[in-house]
């Protein structure tokens, strides 16, 4: 029974008792640092509520200060998964308290924003040119677009590359492989000859993202808002399987999370020989966690499946911006994230690969120079930027397509099965968790 | 005999009806003024309580109920659908998993910690004096660190690198946080569970130890009873009842565990599912899905979950009866 007055009973009912169920659950109702006049327009003044993460904070100062007119209200929010989430969830219990642009750490929350329950996300389609669209890395917009309408702007991408280390590859006379099949010869070398050293990491996001992603396994491939294909005994699964069953075996590929303090310590000790992995990992991680010399890592094309001439690239991570549904200043709100994005002095001194064309060719002038690199990364960066695979799309069950796969796949990793078996029931276990976010699955 | 004296006198005043009336009329309504104040003490002292437990504890529950009988649909919007919720909740995939890492950190947790406060409060209290009053302090230390603060501790010390135990890890073979949790979560959690709450129950039975009668424990010792004997037959059964007390208070907090598995998946991502216990169920439905319907069916069923157990507890050891057999 669906009825107007029950609906609007319970939204009464929910703005009167909102506040004591959101304080129960997190001891504060309103989220932190909310615009609470989203809808009294002031004359005159522009004001926008912003959320970014403390990476874009220098970025949103300079938008102020190229931008006096626009009051900008910023508040700094934590990247961990689901925070952005839980705000826009309680504001919208509330009906009040929405930021008017939100950064996305986690990019797949938009498939959340943009649908019902959240309805937060505004479709941007009719309110960026074209031009700017166009603008940005092919491809890379493919995530924030549902149906053919535009629900968010990218900031970065993190298309994966292969990672080596080019001292160490000379020093044991190996070549950096080209195929997959090379890839995991290299590896049961290396673990005969060289014990110890690894060649990549199955962990999380980062495995699935780069092997059975850059496959084209389809475990997240978008239809529609509303439909999903997710088939694990596609080919696509099998290879990555079958690839990787010999390299867990003898160690060359480890199941440590590359976040783990156990695996920034293989880096440290300069035991990394490869590492297929995102593009940002060599500013944050080869850099900054794992300490690797200078002058010693390089990026190569992904290898190529076998049967494919294209080095298909996975992908991890990679922002966006959300503007809301709610915002009293629409064009200011899309202006600004237009600027986040695409202006190419403030992108070029991100830390990630920008996801605007223009912005990420000055990225890639300003690094070229970077005295860490054994050679310059950012040709292999911007010929893999198109080619992360198109069944790599952004779903509401991302969060579970990581723990499943590690509860599954990555714990599978010591035993004798083929680890095939351990995909298949990741996903069978994704179809639920694809069924139990709205997502219609088909095979 | 022993009951009466554990529970002590009832207070002079409340049972007013057994007081001789007074005979004069003059002072009659003097009289029955005070008996209607001491009728009334009771309430006012109840009261605070009464008030918070019906703004925070049944208020909400009722809007949780509320809330729990109409579903968000794509369609057709808000929807009366009195079973909806509760059906889709209880036929959730990941129910059964919550269910089961949530009963295996209570079936570990629970036990292990009742037997280790009575231990612990026995052998303190059969040997008062100096030690035992500092040991009762060191005992309770560890409780002095809770929840989250609790859960960043003990990540560290599971991570090999880190941790002061690093050569126990190295013994169990643990080689990095990681393989440390994953698969044994409810095993650590149940040591923090232990580390938490056990000092201040060994403080609380140690008191109600203390508290018996000194002649029973005398005459015990006087015919011939050991120390092992005074402690297990006598001193015990006349404390038993607190295990029921704990088993009520902890059960609740152990069957809606949260805080801590969500601190400790911080340190380890990807290694402890975010909805790992019940409790963190519910909060992803209301969160990460936005279907508050759903959190407050879930909720609500942790809850009845508690309340059942809590009036078994109570039925089965009688935990009321003393109360009733003085009224």
């Amino acid at each position: 029974m669906t009825t107007k007055g029950g609906q609007q009973r319970a939204r009464h009912a929910r703005r009167v008792t909102g506040c004591a169920t959101a304080g129960l659950l997190l001891a504060g109702c309103t989220a932190p640092g909310a615009s609470t006049g989203n809808g009294d327009n002031d004359e005159g003044a522009t004001s926008l509520t912003v959320w970014v993460d403390s990476t874009r904070t220098p970025g949103v100062e300079r938008y102020m200060e190229e931008h006096p007119d626009v009051d900008i209200r910023m508040t700094t929010i934590p990247s961990d998964p689901g925070y952005v989430l839980t705000q826009i969830s309680l504001a919208n219990q509330a009906e009040d308290g929405w930021p008017d642009v939100v950064f996305l750490n986690t990019p797949e929350d938009v498939a959340s924003l943009a649908a019902p329950p959240f309805d937060f996300a505004a479709p941007l389609s009719e309110l960026v040119d074209d031009e700017i669209v166009d603008g940005f890395v092919e491809g890379s917009l493919s995530g924030c677009t549902f149906s053919d309408v535009l629900y968010c702007l990218r900031n970065d991408i993190g298309q994966t590359v292969l990672w080596y280390n080019q001292a160490l590859m000379d020093e044991f006379g190996y070549e950096v492989p080209q195929t997959w099949a090379d890839y995991g010869a290299l590896g049961e070398r290396v673990a005969a000859e060289h014990p110890g050293y690894i060649i990549g990491g199955l962990s999380g996001k980062w495995g699935a993202g780069v092997y059975f992603e850059s496959s084209g396994c389809p475990t997240r491939d978008v239809v529609d808002l509303t439909t999903v294909r997710i088939d694990t005994s596609d080919p696509g699964c099998v290879r990555a399987a079958e690839l990787l069953d010999p390299l867990l075996a003898n160690g060359s590929v480890s199941t440590l999370s590359p976040s783990d303090p156990a695996f920034a310590q293989i880096g440290q000790e300069n035991r990394i020989l490869m590492l297929p992995a995102a593009s940002w990992y060599g500013e944050h991680r080869f850099k900054a966690a794992y300490e690797s010399p200078a002058g010693e890592m390089a990026a190569a094309p992904m290898p190529t499946w076998e049967g494919e001439d294209v080095p298909y690239s996975g992908s991890v991570g990679g922002g966006a911006f959300v503007v809301s549904r709610h915002s009293a200043h629409m064009d200011a709100a899309v202006d600004f994230a237009t600027w986040m994005t695409t202006d190419v002095d403030h992108q070029s001194e991100q830390p990630t690969y920008p996801a605007f064309a223009e912005a990420a060719e000055a990225w890639g002038a300003a690094r070229a120079e970077d005295p860490f690199y054994a050679e310059d990364p950012f040709p292999v960066m911007k010929e893999q930027a198109p080619l992360i695979r198109d069944t790599f799309g952004w779903v509401r069950y991302a969060n579970e397509w990581n723990n499943i796969f590690n509860e599954t796949v990555v714990a599978a990793a010591g035993s004798p099965d083929p680890l095939i078996e351990a995909v298949e029931v990741w996903g069978s276990r994704l179809t639920e968790a694809a069924e139990s976010t709205d997502y219609e699955v088909t095979r | 005999m022993t009951e009466t004296e554990i529970a002590g006198r009832p207070p002079a005043g409340t049972d007013g009806r057994a007081r001789r009336r007074a005979p004069e009329t003059g002072r009659e309504a003097r009289v029955l003024a005070r008996r209607r104040r001491r009728r009334l003490a009771p309430y006012v002292f109840v009261a605070p309580y009464a008030l918070f437990l019906v703004g925070f504890g049944i208020a909400p529950a009722v809007y949780g109920f509320y809330t729990s009988l109409f579903t968000d649909d794509t369609d057709a919007g808000t929807t009366f659908a009195p079973l909806t919720n509760w059906g889709e909740v209880l036929t959730d995939y990941r129910l059964a998993d919550s269910a089961r890492n949530v009963a295996t950190y209570v079936a570990l947790w629970l036990p292990s910690m009742l037997v280790l406060i009575f231990a612990i409060a026995l052998v303190l209290h059969a040997r008062p004096g100096r030690f035992a009053a500092a040991m009762r302090l060191v005992y309770y230390v560890p409780g002095a660190i809770t929840g989250s603060a609790a859960a960043l501790l003990w990540l560290f010390m599971v991570s090999p690198q880190v941790s002061p135990f690093s050569p126990l890890l190295d013994l169990l073979g643990v080689e990095n946080a990681t393989e440390a949790v994953s698969g044994n979560t409810p095993l650590i959690l149940a040591l923090m569970g232990i580390a938490i709450h056990a000092g201040g129950w060994i403080l609380i039975v140690y008191a109600a130890l203390a508290a018996l009668p000194r002649d029973v424990l005398e005459a015990a010792v006087i015919d011939g009873a050991s120390s092992w004997q005074v402690a297990m037959r006598v001193k015990f059964p006349m404390v038993s009842r607190y295990a029921a007390l704990i088993l009520i208070a902890t059960f609740a907090a152990g069957t809606q565990v949260f805080v801590e598995p969500t601190v400790l998946a911080t340190g380890v991502p990807g290694q402890i599912s975010s909805t790992w216990s019940i409790n963190q169920l519910a909060y992803y439905y209301a969160t990460q899905q936005g279907d508050f319907g759903k959190a407050a069916a879930l909720s609500l069923a942790l809850l009845l979950v508690g309340l059942v157990v809590a009036l078994f507890v109570i039925y089965r050891t009688k935990f009321y009866r003393i109360d009733r057999g003085l009224s």
